[in-house]
């Protein structure tokens, strides 16, 4: 089978793999490189379960093919520890109880990251705004947003 | 209320979520096994159609492909929840009866070669006539779905108490209305798969499912191998909402791909898989008769509810009789008749819902309005009036034991200026309410309890052993927090060993809101007896009184000279040496009337306990779009005790949006048998930006029977939230809603009639 040679970064460390050429970042991600914190929920970009950061913007990598990330900066759920800790935004998903079945988790969080990445101080309406480009089905967002807004205040 | 109690009651941290916000959780399309294989299904293009053959012979001529099979490669069991509804074999011969149903299936090493093979399977197929209406297919000389159902009747549910039509004549307002709702998506987030593997006569399978006992008996009878066999594991579950009760007909596919190959093989639905061929939603017409007394007293009621079941029985009579029951358990009905018909039609698979029933529901409290508007009376004061106390029985001769109706619905009330409000709604502003109560588990026989093992080990950790199963709702963390609380062990220091039917007790599983009253309660049984023999060792040790001695953080201390303590793990390693170990188990099993039938004796005790629940929706109408908006939603829920706050607000806030919400935008859309919006982008899941301000209260009325007092945590939301957005639209408009979901169109519809009234 074809394949084509594509380098990127990803959570800090450099690889270089071979994909199909239509090969997904999502079904590199999750196959090649067993990153399964992204989910394939639609795989059409509609629900935002897949999303990674991609040069500081919040990608739906199910939409992204893999040789179009050469020599990219990406980052996933499994790359937002610093140093062992937890990111700020991951404790306050914990503490206000804004995780239930878990399955959107990880996209709304690096959604709700690249937000903060770009706006230290968001309004309540810009928060809602934002992570309203994923779907979760448990929890009516409430406790998502009220994370965020903690986990902005912590960062500040 | 006083509140003596250290960790149960707190807004604690969930004990799944570290590893769900660090992407860690495992589900089981994450699940990758040595030599594993990718399945494939091919699907029936055809509503109704015989089968003349099927040949997957050319599939495993492609290079890659390691197993395929049909119905032909099973025996053929028809599976049913019931003796009387066993008519669905998951993969079959003879004939195909929705678009979409699982014909034949292929394993391959990878996607591409699976998806290349299928091409290869040859289908013989005779179309015959379909039929996707329910009131066309009860008809004479409508096609045929099953043979053994006349006129495709599947279920029908008759209750019939009082003096129905007497009652009626006596009634001073008798009003008849009819309401149609479409079916929902489940959506879970998570598209069923399932990984399954065979190795020395074991099958071992993963999948999110909602009870893996009775998922295991289902297929140890399908692939007639012992239930000790099949091994059904733990695994996390990306939602469920009543969808993941029964086993499925990739359970099926999975396992005999994987016996086939003696390979572990992995099947994954894409989301328009998921929508058209796991579960769907019944949609559902009610007729509503019900006669009032001149004060709002509902003197009798008399219902004709069709659902229309899709192709199969599924989890027919429970399904057909529960949005009955759920009002029967919340108002007093002196006189009642129910007929409620489950219909085959040529669609999809149709199960419970959390929110199911919503025309009926939404129906009878609109309705209820119309009629107290026309008595003069205030809707809030009728329900009142209506609604069962502690003590009652209801119509079907359940004991009501804990009860907060009364509560539930001043307290939302009062936070909404409801009365007011209603009396005099501005122009297309109103606000509606709507109340239910839900039974914490009902009857499935030996499997309507659950028990618990525990043991305390060497370092003073505590490992739970239970059946008990979590799709998202946080039922693991909650019985962690239980049996920190009685074993006086911080919740971190507690492992949890669930639903892996290879180690794990029975337990109702996640489907008949009893994890909290039933499972839990188990849980708290069994830490009680490992707490009796802790404190024993302890009191001897310390030289106190067994009376005397407190369990918290860990260690065993005298409550009246704090100084005289010992850390657990001593006296489990003294218990060790005594050689008798602190294990203990421990049952809970509600009380039930286990001679109550759903079709055949539909009255007698349904469940333990009773959750009751009032919810207000404030909306707003835009006069030239029809667009609903909903600024605020205010549900209040009495659910015993709330074990953890923060995760029953959860299951509030959640249900507020799944079905509060979803009433203006929810429905799945049909052409004949294609089912239109069968992805996230054509339905509508709502987003953020679509969430009212949302409050919620919990009421606690301490269930007797309750593990602390709990009952379930959240179901009556789901189950009242449209009824209050329907009733808003009644408020707003003067006029009763005919069909959910309320879309733009409906809405226009609605008020181009009351301009025509003008």
């Amino acid at each position: 089978m074809k394949t084509t040679k594509v380098s990127f970064q990803i959570n800090n460390e450099n690889v270089t793999l071979e994909v199909r050429p239509y090969e997904t970042l999502l079904e590199t991600l999750r196959e090649r490189l067993v990153l399964t914190g992204a989910k394939e929920a639609c795989g059409m970009g509609a629900c935002g379960a897949c999303t990674v950061i991609v040069n500081g913007i919040p990608l739906r990598s199910c939409l992204v093919l893999t040789p179009e990330v050469e020599g990219a900066d990406i980052t996933t759920i499994e790359g937002l520890r610093e140093n062992g800790n937890l990111h700020p935004l991951q404790e306050a998903f914990m503490e206000k109880g804004a995780v239930q079945c878990g399955f959107c988790t990880s996209g709304m969080i690096m959604t709700a990251k690249a937000l903060l990445d770009r706006n230290k101080k968001p309004t309540k309406k810009e928060i809602v705004r934002t992570i309203s480009s994923n779907i979760c089905r448990c929890t009516g967002y409430k406790k998502i947003v009220e994370a965020v807004e903690e986990a902005a205040r912590k960062t500040m | 209320m006083k509140d003596d109690l250290n960790i149960v009651g707190k807004r604690v941290v969930r004990s799944d979520s570290l590893a769900k916000v660090t992407g860690e959780a495992r589900y089981t399309a994450d699940l990758q096994f040595p030599n594993m294989l990718v399945a494939k299904v091919l699907r029936s293009p055809y509503p109704h159609a015989r089968i003349a053959g099927i040949d997957v012979s050319g599939a495993l001529k492609v290079p890659g492909v390691k197993a395929a099979i049909s119905g032909f490669d099973s025996y053929g069991v028809k599976w049913g929840v019931f003796r009387y509804t066993q008519d669905h074999a998951m993969l079959h011969t003879d004939k195909v009866r929705y678009i979409g149903e699982d014909i034949a299936a292929v394993a391959a090493v990878d996607e591409e070669t699976a998806i290349e093979a299928l091409s290869h399977i040859k289908v013989d197929y005779e179309p015959l006539p379909a039929v996707y209406d329910p009131i066309e297919s009860m008809e004479d000389g409508a096609p045929q779905i099953h043979d053994q159902y006349k006129n495709n009747i599947n279920v029908h549910i008759h209750i019939d108490v009082g003096e129905v039509d007497k009652a009626m004549e006596k009634a001073f307002l008798v009003r008849e209305d009819t309401f149609k709702a479409a079916g929902e998506a489940y959506a879970m987030m998570e598209p069923y798969a399932v990984v399954a593997s065979y190795k020395n006569g074991y099958l071992d399978l993963y999948m999110p499912n909602a009870g893996p006992h009775v998922r295991a008996k289902a297929l140890s009878n399908m692939l007639k191998l012992p239930l000790n066999r099949v091994r059904i594991r733990h695994i996390n579950s990306g939602g469920a909402f009543g969808g993941r009760s029964e086993v499925a007909p990739g359970d099926l596919v999975a396992s005999l791909l994987a016996i086939k190959s003696g390979r572990p093989v992995k099947l994954v639905l894409s989301r328009e898989e998921n929508a058209k061929s796991s579960r769907q939603v019944h949609d559902i017409i009610a007729t509503i008769k019900t006669g009032m007394k001149k004060d709002g007293t509902i003197l009798a009621k008399d219902y004709k509810v069709i659902y229309d079941g899709g192709a199969y029985s599924s989890t027919g009579p429970i399904a057909t009789s529960i949005p009955f029951y759920v009002y029967e358990e919340c108002y007093r009905f002196p006189n009642v008749r129910y007929n409620g018909y489950r219909v085959f039609t040529n669609k999809g698979i149709r199960g419970m819902y959390g929110c199911h029933g919503r025309a009926f529901l939404a129906g009878n409290e609109a309705q209820m309005d119309v009629m107290a508007k026309e008595l003069g009376l205030d809707p809030m004061d009728v329900r009142l009036k209506n609604g069962l106390r502690p003590g009652e029985v209801t119509a079907t001769k359940s004991k009501i034991t804990s009860c907060g109706l009364k509560e539930t619905i001043l307290a939302a009330a009062e936070k909404t200026n409801f009365k007011k409000r209603w009396a005099k709604p501005s122009k297309l502003k109103g606000v509606g309410m709507g109340c239910v109560a839900i039974m914490c588990g009902f009857p499935m026989g030996f499997r309507s309890g659950s028990s618990c093992y525990v043991k305390i080990n060497d370092d003073g950790q505590v490992t739970l052993v239970t059946g008990l199963v979590d799709n998202g709702q946080g039922n693991e963390s909650m019985v962690i927090q239980v049996a920190s609380e009685v074993l006086g062990v911080p919740m971190k220091d507690i492992n949890l060993v669930c639903a892996d039917t290879e180690v794990t007790n029975l337990d109702p599983g996640a489907y008949s809101q009893a994890a909290a009253f039933v499972g839990a309660n188990a849980v708290r049984v069994a830490c009680e007896n490992a707490r009796k023999q802790v404190v024993s060792i302890a009191a001897e040790k310390l030289g106190v009184k067994e009376a005397d001695i407190g369990l918290k953080d860990g260690s065993a201390y005298s409550m009246k000279d704090p100084d005289k303590k010992m850390p657990i793990s001593w006296v489990v390693r003294e218990a060790f040496f005594r050689g008798e170990p602190i294990v203990a188990t421990g049952s809970f099993f509600p009380n039930i009337d286990f001679e109550r039938e759903w079709v055949t004796r539909p009255w007698g005790q349904m469940a333990g306990t009773f959750s009751f629940g009032t919810s207000v929706a404030e909306i707003d109408i835009d006069a030239e779009t029809g667009r609903i908006t909903i600024p605020r939603f205010t549900s209040a829920h009495d659910c015993g005790r709330a074990i953890n706050p923060m995760a029953v607000e959860g299951q509030m806030e959640g249900s507020i949006q799944q079905a509060g919400v979803a009433a203006i935008t929810e429905g799945n859309l049909w052409d004949k048998g294609h089912l239109l919006n069968p992805d996230l982008l054509e339905y509508k899941v709502p987003l953020a930006c679509d969430m009212p301000d949302m409050d919620t209260i919990i009421i606690s009325s301490r269930d007797p029977a309750g593990p602390f007092g709990a009952k379930e945590g959240g179901l009556t939301v789901r189950m009242n939230a449209y009824s209050a957005v329907a009733c808003a639209l009644t408020n707003a408009t003067g006029e009763l809603f005919t069909e959910l979901p309320l879309t733009p169109d409906k809405v226009m519809k609605i008020l181009e009639r009351k301009k025509g009234v003008k």
